[in-house]
Parts: C-alpha cells; sequence; structure tokens
C-alpha cells in the first residue's frame, strides 16, 4: 500500500503546478538546486580546511566532534520555521478502505523526504570519507554516518512534533521556540554548559565505543514512534490542517480613507498581503533586507558603488520582491476585479500608491545608517525616488506578462508557484539599468554627476507617471485574456 | 439589452460555444440550461468580458462589451468564488463593492438590512473571512454583492447549486421580484429545471455550445426539457405519465 501511496506522490510531485511545466522551468530549477546543493557539497568538502583555520589550535576530530551537535541545534531551529507539514495530502485516503497505520505511516514517512535531511549527510559525509576514514577506520566512519543520519531523522519528527502540536496550541510553539534560546543561552550567554563538549563527549566516545551508536538510533525510533502514535490518535482534517480558527474582524485604515477609490484599492491589497502567508512573508523578507547594509557598509573595501546598489534594495526591496509576481497575488479573484467598476487607470494607481508607501517605510527605516555619513543617506534617496520612478514602472510592465497563478495560502520557503521567465527578465533591467547611468560618470570621476543623474531620472519619470499609466493600460488591455486564462488555470 | 452577432469560441480545435445571433431584451429574465461543457459558463465569460470570442461580439445597450467598460456600471455577474476576494470579511468586501458604486457604508448597510433574510445571519459579523465560508455562504456573499450594485442586468451562474433549500427558495422570490418590480434583466443558468422554468420567462436550451432551443415559458416547458434531458430511456416512462395525467 504504501508504495502506491509512493507512487501517488511522486506523481503528485511531477504534476503539481509548483514544479511548472515547461521543460525549460523544469531545467532552470535542476540547475539551481543543483548549484544550492554543490555550494554546500563544496562547504563539506572542505570542512576539514574550514574547520583548521577557524580552530588551528585544536585537533581536527575534536573539532568535528564539537560542532556535530551544534549544527543539529541550529537545524532544529531551521526545522521549526521552514519545514512544512506533509498534511492534507492524506485527505482523499481517508475514507476509503485503507488502513490506518499504512496512511499514517505514509504520513510519518514522507515526511523524511525533505531536503533539510539531506543537508547533514551532504554536509559532514565527506569529512567522514576523508578524515574519519583515515583516522579511525571504516567501521567508526559508518556507525559516525549512522548516528548523524539518525539525529537528522530525531530533528526531523522532534520538529514536526513540535508543529503538529502548535496548530492545536499557538503556545506550545512559542514554549519550544523559548527552551530552544534558553538552551542556546544557557551555552553561548550564561555558560553554564558547552553543547562543544557535549557534543564532543558523545561522539569523542563513539570513536572508542562504537555500540554508543545506539542511543541517537533510540533517540530516532523513539522520536518517529511518538509521532506516528500521536498522528494516529488525531487522524481527523481539522487537526492536521495547518490553520488556526480565530475570529476574523473587520479593519479600516483611515489614512487611505483620503485616496478615495485608490486608496480602497490599497487598502485591500494592505489586507491581501497581511492575511495570506507567502505575500506576508515576501514583506517580512523585505524587513530582513533592511540590514543588508550592515553587511557592505561596515566593510571599507566596499566602495559607493555598492550603496547604489544596497540602498536600491533597501528602499526598493519590496517593489522587487513582491512586485516580480504581481498581478498574481489577485489571481483567485481577478475575474470578479475585471467584471467590477474598477478602472484599470485606479488600479494602478493603486500599485504606485501601495509602492509609495512602503518604500517610504523602508527609507525610513533606513536612515540610521546616517551612521556611516550623510552621503550615505542621500545615496539612499536618490535610489529611493530610482525606485519610484523607474522600478515600480518597470515592475508593472512585467506584470503585463505574468500569466501564472498563485495560491496565497501556500508558503514561501521552497514555493516555486508563479514562478516563470517574467521574473528572470525582470531582474535584468532592474539591476543592470542603475549601474548603465551610473558606472560611466563614476569612471570619469563624477560620481555627483552620476548620482544627479539617477535622481533627476527618477523624478521625471515620477512626473510623467500619468503618461506611463496611459501606457501600461495600453498594453493591459490586449493582454488581459491571456492573463485572466492563465490566472483562472488552477 | 444584449445582442451576439456570430459568436464563437474554439478550444483546442474544438467549438465550445458558436451562438450566431441571439437578443435579449430588456426585461427579460433568462434561464439557461444545458448539460455539462454545453458552454454556459463560456458564454457568460464572453458576455462579461472575460475571455476573447475566436469571432464576433457582444453588444450590451448597442455597445461592444470587449474593450468597454459603460457595461460594467449596470452590470452585476457572479459565476464562482473568483469574483470574490477571499481574504476579506463579508462585510469588507461588500463595503468595497458598494464603494465602487459611489454608496457610502450607511447606504450599504441599509441594502444589506434588506438581504437579512437571505443571508440569514450566517454572513454578516460572523467573524470570518469570505475564504472560511461555506461554498453556499460565499455563493449568498456573491448574490448579495450583486444586488447591492442595484444592476440593470444581472447574471448568475448556477446559484442554486450550492444553496441549502430555504435560500433556493428565497433566491427565487428575490430574482422574481428584481424581474418583475425592477425590471432587471437577470440571466440566470441552472441544473435544476424546476427552477429554471419557475424563475425565467424565456428558456435558452445550449448543446455542444450551440442554443438549440429557445422557448419561451409556459405550463408544458417543464416536460419538454425533461424529456430532452430525459435521454432516451425516461423518455418511454415519460409519456406513459403524461397519458395518465390527461
Amino acid at each position: 500500500m504504501i508504495t502506491t501511496f509512493f507512487n501517488h506522490e511522486l506523481k503528485s510531485f511531477w504534476r503539481s503546478k509548483n514544479t511548472g511545466k515547461s521543460v525549460a522551468i523544469k531545467v532552470v530549477m535542476g540547475v539551481l538546486i543543483l548549484i544550492l546543493l554543490l555550494y554546500v557539497l563544496a562547504f563539506g568538502v572542505f570542512l576539514d580546511i574550514i574547520l583548521k583555520k577557524m580552530f588551528p589550535a585544536e585537533n581536527l576530530t575534536v573539532t568535528f566532534c564539537g560542532i556535530i551537535l551544534v549544527y543539529f541545534l541550529s537545524d532544529l531551529l531551521m526545522r521549526m520555521q521552514l519545514q512544512e507539514l506533509p498534511t492534507l495530502k492524506v485527505q482523499p485516503y481517508l475514507h476509503l478502505p485503507v488502513k490506518r497505520n499504512s496512511v499514517v505511516g505514509y504520513l510519518a514517512l514522507t515526511s523524511l523526504l525533505s531536503f533539510f535531511n539531506l543537508w547533514p549527510i551532504i554536509l559532514f559525509g565527506p569529512f567522514i570519507l576523508k578524515v574519519i576514514v583515515s583516522a579511525a577506520g571504516g567501521g567508526v566512519a559508518a556507525v559516525f554516518m549512522i548516528a548523524i543520519i539518525a539525529l537528522a531523522i530525531f530533528n526531523n519528527y522532534l520538529a514536526l512534533y513540535i508543529k503538529r502540536k502548535a496548530n492545536l496550541n499557538g503556545w506550545i510553539f512559542l514554549m519550544a521556540g523559548g527552551i530552544l534560546a534558553l538552551i542556546t543561552c544557557g551555552d553561548y550567554l550564561w555558560h553554564l554548559y558547552s553543547f562543544k563538549s557535549l557534543s564532543y563527549l558523545f561522539f569523542g566516545n563513539l570513536i572508542l565505543k562504537p555500540y554508543l551508536v545506539a542511543l541517537p538510533l533510540i533517540l530516532a525510533a523513539g522520536m518517529f514512534y511518538i509521532n506516528f502514535y500521536y498522528l494516529k490518535g488525531n487522524l481527523y482534517l481539522e487537526e492536521l490542517s495547518s490553520k488556526k480558527e480565530a475570529a476574523k474582524s473587520s479593519t479600516e485604515i483611515p489614512f487611505l480613507g483620503r485616496f478615495g477609490q485608490v486608496g480602497d484599492l490599497v487598502a485591500n491589497e494592505v489586507k491581501l498581503i497581511l492575511r495570506n502567508k507567502r505575500p506576508r512573508s515576501a514583506l517580512i523578507m523585505g524587513l530582513f533586507f533592511m540590514f543588508y547594509g550592515l553587511i557592505f557598509y561596515t566593510n571599507p573595501k566596499m566602495g559607493e558603488g555598492f550603496k547604489v546598489f544596497v540602498g536600491m534594495f533597501m528602499t526598493g526591496i519590496f517593489i522587487i520582491n513582491y512586485g516580480q509576481f504581481m498581478f498574481s497575488w489577485q489571481a483567485s479573484h481577478f475575474d470578479g476585479i475585471l467584471v467590477s467598476k474598477v478602472k484599470f487607470t485606479d488600479f494602478l494607481k493603486a500599485k504606485y500608491l501601495l509602492f509609495t508607501i512602503v518604500s517610504t517605510v523602508a527609507f525610513i527605516l533606513t536612515t540610521p545608517y546616517v551612521y556611516f555619513g550623510w552621503r550615505t543617506v542621500l545615496i539612499h534617496f536618490v535610489m529611493y525616488l530610482w525606485n519610484l520612478g523607474i522600478n515600480t514602472t518597470i515592475v508593472l510592465y512585467f506584470a503585463n506578462r505574468n500569466y501564472k497563478r498563485i495560491d496565497l495560502s501556500k508558503g514561501a520557503s521552497f514555493n516555486w508557484e508563479g514562478v516563470g521567465a517574467s521574473q528572470l527578465l525582470l531582474s535584468f533591467p532592474l539591476i543592470l539599468l542603475p549601474y548603465l547611468i551610473y558606472l560611466p560618470f563614476k569612471f570619469l570621476g563624477y560620481t555627483d554627476a552620476g548620482l544627479a543623474v539617477l535622481a533627476v531620472t527618477g523624478v521625471v519619470f515620477i512626473i510623467t507617471r500619468d503618461f506611463w499609466i496611459k501606457k501600461l493600460e495600453g498594453d493591459f488591455y490586449n493582454k488581459r485574456y491571456q492573463i485572466a486564462e492563465g490566472f483562472r488555470n488552477k | 439589452m444584449i445582442e451576439i452577432k456570430n459568436l464563437k469560441k474554439v478550444y483546442n480545435g474544438a467549438i465550445v460555444v458558436n451562438v450566431p445571433a441571439l437578443q435579449i431584451n430588456n426585461g427579460e429574465s433568462i434561464g439557461l440550461v444545458g448539460n455539462n461543457g454545453a458552454g454556459k459558463t463560456t458564454l457568460f465569460r464572453m458576455i462579461l468580458d472575460l475571455i476573447r470570442p475566436e469571432s464576433g461580439e457582444v453588444l450590451s445597450k448597442g455597445e461592444n462589451v470587449a474593450g468597454g467598460e459603460s457595461w460594467k456600471s449596470y452590470t452585476a455577474s457572479y459565476l464562482d468564488e473568483g469574483f470574490l476576494i477571499d481574504y476579506l470579511t463579508p462585510e469588507e468586501y461588500l463595503y468595497f463593492i458598494g464603494g465602487l458604486h459611489g454608496q457610502n457604508k450607511a447606504q450599504v448597510d441599509e441594502k444589506l438590512a434588506g438581504l437579512a433574510e437571505f443571508f440569514n445571519g450566517e454572513i454578516i459579523k460572523k467573524g470570518k473571512y469570505i475564504r472560511d465560508l461555506s461554498k453556499g455562504n460565499q455563493c449568498k456573499v456573491g448574490v448579495g454583492a450583486c444586488l447591492l450594485q442595484q444592476p440593470e442586468l444581472l447574471m448568475l451562474d448556477e446559484p442554486f447549486a450550492n444553496i441549502d433549500p430555504s435560500t433556493q427558495f428565497r433566491l427565487k422570490n428575490i430574482l422574481k421580484d428584481q424581474n418583475k418590480n425592477h425590471g432587471v434583466t437577470t440571466i440566470v443558468s441552472s441544473h435544476d429545471l424546476n427552477h429554471v422554468t419557475d424563475v425565467c420567462d424565456r428558456i435558452l436550451l445550449m448543446e455542444k455550445g450551440v442554443v438549440i432551443k429557445d422557448i419561451a415559458t409556459s405550463s408544458s416547458t417543464l416536460s419538454e426539457l425533461e424529456e430532452y434531458f430525459g435521454v432516451g430511456q425516461n423518455t418511454s416512462t415519460f409519456t406513459v405519465d403524461k397519458e395518465e395525467k390527461h
């Protein structure tokens, strides 16, 4: 039975919309995943060299044994945030004469098909082959590998168990997060104990007493069964689903009221962003980008050219990150928009207004970078104008060419839904255009003039916005059937 | 009100809608029937300018709907959940729709008070987003939003499919009232022959994209339609019934 399930699972993967229909997208996706895997693999292969650089005084094996548990602690944190529950997929089987044990077993096993379970193997595998085999022999290396896989499985089920519990009671997630934070603080802040030495205590002894491998195996098996029995006892749709019901209330955004119908449209879109998982994560990701400058500005090697780039990203991340999927966000009710009395001009004006509001907030948030000099804030402001003038228009131009539906309720991580050629094409003008203008001036030694031209271009586009809206509207009327049809395609 | 000329839609080489000429007059109540795949929804979508016809045109009040905006101000429609903004609460959505037609909150509230019976206390102030409502209740929101717009043309695609019997009854009364007392032109599709013959004065029967029957509703319309849909085995028993009745 479970083989049938796996067969269905494979089909659902290859036939899902996320995977993308066209071969081109599959190839691009495959290449991207491969690159990511290669990066991790390269990290794994050079782990011995990296560790030697970081801890030159210590023995390599000792350091390695020390970091394993530390890794799994952070792994658990990552999983709790990013790993998705393999849940509602069992719905079509629940009413059929299929044994509960096989349904639950299938649910439990498919959760192993996660990238998170691959990382530790790729990361630590090469080191074990390179160092442990030569230092302690093949048997010990195998035991190491088994212990690491077992710990990954333990983490996998522990994270899922916490997430499932948290579905029924949101406090559990906070509690689990708090406990993890306490454990971390206990080591790194209060120095009550050391994860490194704990890790070494176990893995160091593992070299001498290989039978200790039973410990992680027991942990993994125990966690699996806790999960298994929990699932079996709670095999009801509402408890499996990842949504918790709370009373929803109507809200108003009075500030937007003054913009009339355009304001109403913006208010709707703000609600779209805040009430749906994927656009919300796009927004939150944008907040993290506010720290982007800290990476670059603290490095004295990075010149002013980087500030142009970083400034554009920080003040315009929302335009880029959220705008690249326009109008797919509204795919589920696009028909309703088309037949309603909304004028497309207003629809576009609402997008501009939304971008303006969020970018303004982003610009204000980046003002503390004045620490790196007033000129930094000035560059940010220039790029803020550039974003409002040019990037908004570019993004909306490509929005007219985006026919992919997005399911708002799905999370953002590893979600390829709605990704197509238009996002890729969009990135070229976004990244290249400011440099096309700025760099020639810079090489001639007139950086101020370069910035001024960027600012003036931005302002000119803002002033002539009505003209661009007209252009975009005309373009939209040619493409709207195609857009609406693409959005209807579930 | 609506005039269709040489309208044709082709998907993958198959003709799904082919209507050479169709005239729908002001104040008529049209019932659209036909089996799955007959082209009812596609026809609706072309009238609403949601899909591009291969050829032909749809005129609304003499104006081509394609690319036009004026028809939107007097046409209200609900085809499926894709017409609802599902992350809003019903109130937010209804205020939004009302706002598009220049109605303030008080005016919307007043109109909604008139729909209280239709909503049956399941829509307003329930603390749910539209996406969390059942299909039947989503349909109520959609129909409610249509009525809020005080349209001259009302188009509903299978509105009876998901709603409960009481609501079906109420919806029928609303449709009759809109048509008879407010002069609203209604176009309603349904698989329930009893409902359409009850509500509509004129029935269009579609098969494979073609309007094969165009009949004014009379006492015999229901049996005529049942005969068509009864495909084969039921026709014989049906004729017997007919004889017994007379």
